[in-house]
């Protein structure tokens, strides 16, 4: 931490190197972000779910 | 003037469809797999009951996620409040079946999203994963467009810094990849229970 502290300290002009695998990992963490989500939307929906939206649904239709 | 509303059935099918988006955008609200999907049932039975209030042709699913956010704001002492990660679902991440490596840095990352205020993460959540505009985020969470922008800039900046430190604390060295650094931690676990049989002292 102290190390990358002093890297960018004043006069440090971030050298590109740095700069461009501070935005592949920052790619990185976005593709994560997205993929994190993904894995639960791609999870099957529990039968809970649909068995209440049918209820709710049958009960609306009853009044 | 009456407003185009979409028929029951109609209705029910579109949000059927988007169960899957209002159990994601629940998991990532509050962290714990369980209590999500109480939220997002909850939320998915308030949006029938509001049903004439949907305008049709408008974003369903923003219509849906700000009901699904007003209930978990408001409701602040209910259970899916927690913000703990579910040792069960950082099970399920640890043994996902791909490379250990990513699943390693899914677990970081899950964690890194708890150390984010809560209006930085939602809104880097529903703009970076969940496919909404800054508009339409803005829309849900009821502030500013400017603001939604400001927020996830902000929480992409402050989670690069979390999870960069955490890489730091996983390995001093860096050319230690993700999936060694799981590797060896399996090892150290391994270690550690010869070391200690399952009836010594914790």
């Amino acid at each position: 931490m102290s190390y990358r502290a002093s890297t960018m300290g004043k006069e440090a002009k971030p050298d590109p190197d740095t700069e461009r695998s501070r935005k592949v990992r920052q790619k990185r963490i976005g593709d994560q972000l997205r993929r994190l989500y993904d894995d639960v939307t791609s999870e099957p929906v529990p039968d809970e779910f649909l068995s209440l939206l049918e209820q709710a649904d049958n009960s609306s239709k009853q009044k | 003037m009456s407003k185009p509303t979409l028929d029951d059935q109609a209705f029910k099918e579109e949000l059927s469809d988007l169960i899957p988006h209002l159990r994601a955008f629940a998991r990532s609200l509050c962290g714990n797999a369980t209590a999500a999907d109480d939220l997002a049932q909850e939320a998915m039975l308030k949006a029938w009951k509001a049903r004439a209030s949907y305008q049709a042709g408008t974003n369903l699913k923003a219509w849906a996620f700000t009901i699904l956010r007003n209930l978990f704001y408001s409701e602040k002492r209910r259970s899916w409040r927690r913000q703990q990660l579910d040792p069960e679902v950082a099970e399920a991440t640890l043994v996902a079946p791909d490379s250990a490596g990513s699943a390693l840095d899914l677990l970081a990352l899950r964690n890194g999203l708890t150390f984010l205020p809560e209006d930085q993460r939602e809104a880097l959540v529903l703009v970076g994963a969940g496919g909404l505009s800054y508009e339409e985020t803005a829309e849900i969470c009821g502030c500013a467009v400017g603001t939604i922008k400001s927020r996830v800039s902000r929480a992409r900046k402050a989670l690069f810094e979390i999870l960069e430190s955490n890489e730091a604390r996983y390995s001093g060295d860096s050319t230690l990849s993700a999936s060694e650094a799981f590797d060896d931690i399996m090892r150290q676990a391994d270690d550690l229970s010869r070391d200690h049989p399952a009836d010594a002292r914790n």
